[in-house]
């Protein structure tokens, strides 16, 4: 019999064995990903096992799920890519359980998620240039960017450090292109999140984020790395990505795109010149379509408000819930948006049985200096995401491959990408605005906004399994 | 070049219609070179390509071999398809992205055609989550079936098996073979550049790893159109 709580006999939802910043956030300041390779293994495992015990010493314990009575200065979080399961020593049958696109890792998976051109792979900087030597991502997050150099000082001891990506969180959870980012996670069944209270889209089973639980697909199970109760049981899968942000380039489109809009025939039905004033001072007519067209992009408007509740403005009285709303046949957000592309939610899409299947959990922060749109520059900046699911094949893969890069789960977005975030040339990219009459104006000649400059798929193991890969031998 | 082409080739032209050639070809020079430069098997279905069009319509040719390749057994399969062939095709109405799709018995082979939109593991994860039960019953009558049932708790191993028994599909451009063939032992394409002249023993090669193929991409009269687009197009509902 299935236990209630989870698929694997005798085993209940313990949030102890679950690390941290998984099913909830932890909303730090500052993040330092350290790309580790394991170059001594026993050092390796011992800290491992130091990570995990009781008593850690100065090793950095893994921050469990577990809630905090006060808030640590730092937390302390680790990821094994498929070469790094194998550094430590797992056997070949127990690496062969582990699924596909995992064992072939982020590179050889390149053309499905949209790592081609100016992403593939080989442009990739160091470390990603060398995937085999990317064992490990370990995540500290902390309070102030002291906390985490003497972590990385512990972790270099018995590490490689093969490069490191610092982030940082902008003020209110705002992205470089200047939207407020993070909104909407996927509501989990036994997890309390009081910023998810209210949030009225579904609650999903554990199984969308953790290995061992029903999942969202009716009736279907996700397979487990084996053995399945040590070192399955309570993981979870991350494509961690490193993705560049082009916000000089984004803000000029946006300004060539208003030019071009205001000379449209239809501009009334996109923005009649009486409603300029619903964008609030300082706004011209120009400068509100550049507004518009980039809240359509993105499906909310660069304060967070949705486009679908609020079409006109992006300051609605009385306000609009920032999570609540659904898609239909009539909706103002178009249907290639962003937003919309990876999250149908419960609206019409090819794919029937695929609605609200898909979710994600993603954990962002920005890298890069900051950004200044009246003095734009082409520093590299973006974001450091983990995209996180029990399955990167059903949810992370299913969303980038036919979702956003090839627009199949609605007929009038075939064949176009992902506005913000696909794989799209100047050449043959298009997206269609939405006209308060029903009507569309289809935008063309945009670039390629983010381009991937590394990443990695990892395992995030539950803390039981992370004591399972410090005891292994030979 | 001379204008009159010596005895030895004219004679080294007929060679291919000899008897003793083809018996010297067939049971030592081939099994020579299978062992000397085996290919391995390449991988079923359509490959992956970031042109739009490339993922839309696209064809899976499921070849799955009978438990029973008796006349009994194949009756048998023959009457489990019957039974649930409505309810398999009213799945794949709600999986959405299927042009068409058919069975046929095949010697001692249950086949499954489609043609399909997108990407080949989210259409046979969603027809899992659609028919997966219904599809298990199908699964009965094949050999090596009892190892995947049910289909929805197996789903990662299902979409692999199903990739293994989905033909290779020959480039259109018989050269592309050799590309793929370096690709499938992990060197880097065409380096260096394969002489032409060896097209035809490589060709051999890989239709003894790959016995059975789909010749080329196939015709498409509206390429380009996805299922959605067509019923869109027709007002038919998608």
């Amino acid at each position: 019999m299935v236990n209630i709580e989870t698929n694997i006999q005798n085993t209940k939802y313990r949030p102890e064995d679950i690390q941290g910043n998984i099913v909830r956030g932890y909303n730090f300041k500052y993040v330092r990903h350290l790309i580790l390779e394991v170059s001594d293994v026993k050092a390796a495992r011992r800290f491992l096992a130091a990570s995990v015990s009781d008593d850690s010493g100065d090793v950095p314990s893994i921050t469990r799920e577990t809630s905090w009575k006060k808030k640590p200065e730092s937390c302390f979080n680790i990821g094994f890519t498929y070469e790094g399961l194998k550094a430590l020593g797992l056997s070949r049958k127990q690496l062969a359980s582990f699924p596909k696109e995992f064992v072939e890792g982020m590179t050889k998976r390149a053309l499905k998620i949209g790592d081609f051109g100016e992403s593939a792979p080989e442009t990739w900087p160091a470390p990603f240039d060398q995937p085999d030597r990317v064992h490990i991502v370990a995540s500290v997050h902390a309070k102030n960017i002291k906390s985490i150099d003497g972590i990385q000082d512990i972790v270099a001891r018995s590490f490689n450090v093969i490069g490191v990506r610092d982030g940082r969180a902008l003020d209110k959870g705002k992205i470089v292109f200047g939207y407020v980012d993070g909104i909407s996670q996927p509501k989990l069944k036994h997890v309390h999140d009081p910023s998810e209270d209210k949030d009225d889209q579904p609650i999903n089973p554990l199984g969308v984020v953790l290995l061992g639980y029903p999942t969202r697909l009716e009736g279907v199970l996700f397979s487990l790395p084996q053995p399945e109760k040590e070192l399955g049981f309570n993981g979870t899968f991350n494509a961690f990505r490193v993705l560049s942000q082009n916000a000089a380039e984004f803000e000029t489109y946006l300004t060539e795109a208003a030019e071009d809009l205001l000379k449209h025939k239809d501009i009334d039905h996109l923005l009649p010149a009486k409603e300029v004033k619903l964008f609030g001072k300082g706004h011209t007519r120009k400068s509100a379509i550049r507004e518009i067209v980039a809240a359509q992009m993105l499906g909310r408007w660069r304060n967070g408000v949705p486009y679908e509740t609020s079409p006109d403005t992006p300051n609605p009285d009385p306000e609009v819930s920032l999570t609540n709303f659904n898609y239909g046949y009539k909706s103002r957000c178009p249907v290639g948006a962003h937003m919309r592309r990876a999250n149908p939610r419960g609206g019409p899409i090819v794919q029937h049985v695929a609605n609200r299947t898909r979710r994600i959990v993603r954990r962002g922060m920005v890298y890069g200096p900051d950004f200044d749109p009246s003095k734009p520059d082409n520093e590299e900046r973006g974001l450091l995401g983990n995209f996180i699911g029990a399955n990167l094949g059903a949810q992370f893969e299913a969303i980038m491959y036919d979702w956003l890069n090839l627009g199949l789960q609605h007929p009038d977005i075939t064949g176009s990408n992902d506005p913000i975030l696909g794989a799209n040339s100047r050449e043959t990219s298009w997206f269609d605005l939405t006209l308060k009459n029903g009507g569309k104006i289809r935008l063309r000649g945009f670039p390629r906004f983010i381009t991937s400059r590394g990443g990695a798929y990892t395992f995030l193991p539950s803390i039981r399994a992370v004591k399972y890969l410090s005891d292994l031998s030979g | 070049m001379s204008k009159t082409e010596g005895w030895f080739a004219r004679y080294v032209d007929t060679l291919q219609s000899r008897g003793w050639f083809k018996f010297v070809s067939k049971y030592i020079v081939v099994p020579y070179w299978i062992w000397r430069a085996p290919k391995p098997k390449l991988p079923g279905g359509p490959r992956v390509s970031p042109q739009p069009s490339d993922n839309i319509q696209r064809m899976m040719n499921l070849i799955m071999p009978l438990k029973d390749p008796s006349p009994i057994g194949r009756a048998t399969a023959v009457s489990v398809v019957a039974q649930n062939v409505d309810e398999i095709f009213a799945g794949l109405d709600n999986v959405g992205t299927v042009h068409f799709a058919r069975f046929l018995l095949l010697d001692d082979k249950l086949c499954m055609i489609s043609a399909y939109d997108g990407d080949f593991s989210n259409y046979i994860r969603d027809f899992i989550v659609t028919v997966g039960s219904v599809f298990d019953e199908i699964m009965t009558q094949i050999d090596g079936g009892d190892d995947l049932i049910p289909t929805e708790h197996n789903v990662e191993k299902f979409i692999e098996w199903v990739h293994e028994h989905d033909l290779f599909q020959a480039p259109d451009y018989p050269t592309h073979m050799f590309a793929l063939q370096d690709e499938a032992i992990g060197r880097e394409p065409n380096k260096p550049p394969h002489m032409i002249q060896s097209l035809p023993r490589d060709l051999i090669l890989q239709l003894h790893a790959n016995p059975n193929i789909s010749l080329g991409g196939g015709y498409r009269s509206y390429p380009g159109f996805t299922a959605a687009q067509v019923r869109d197009k027709f007002g038919v509902g998608w």
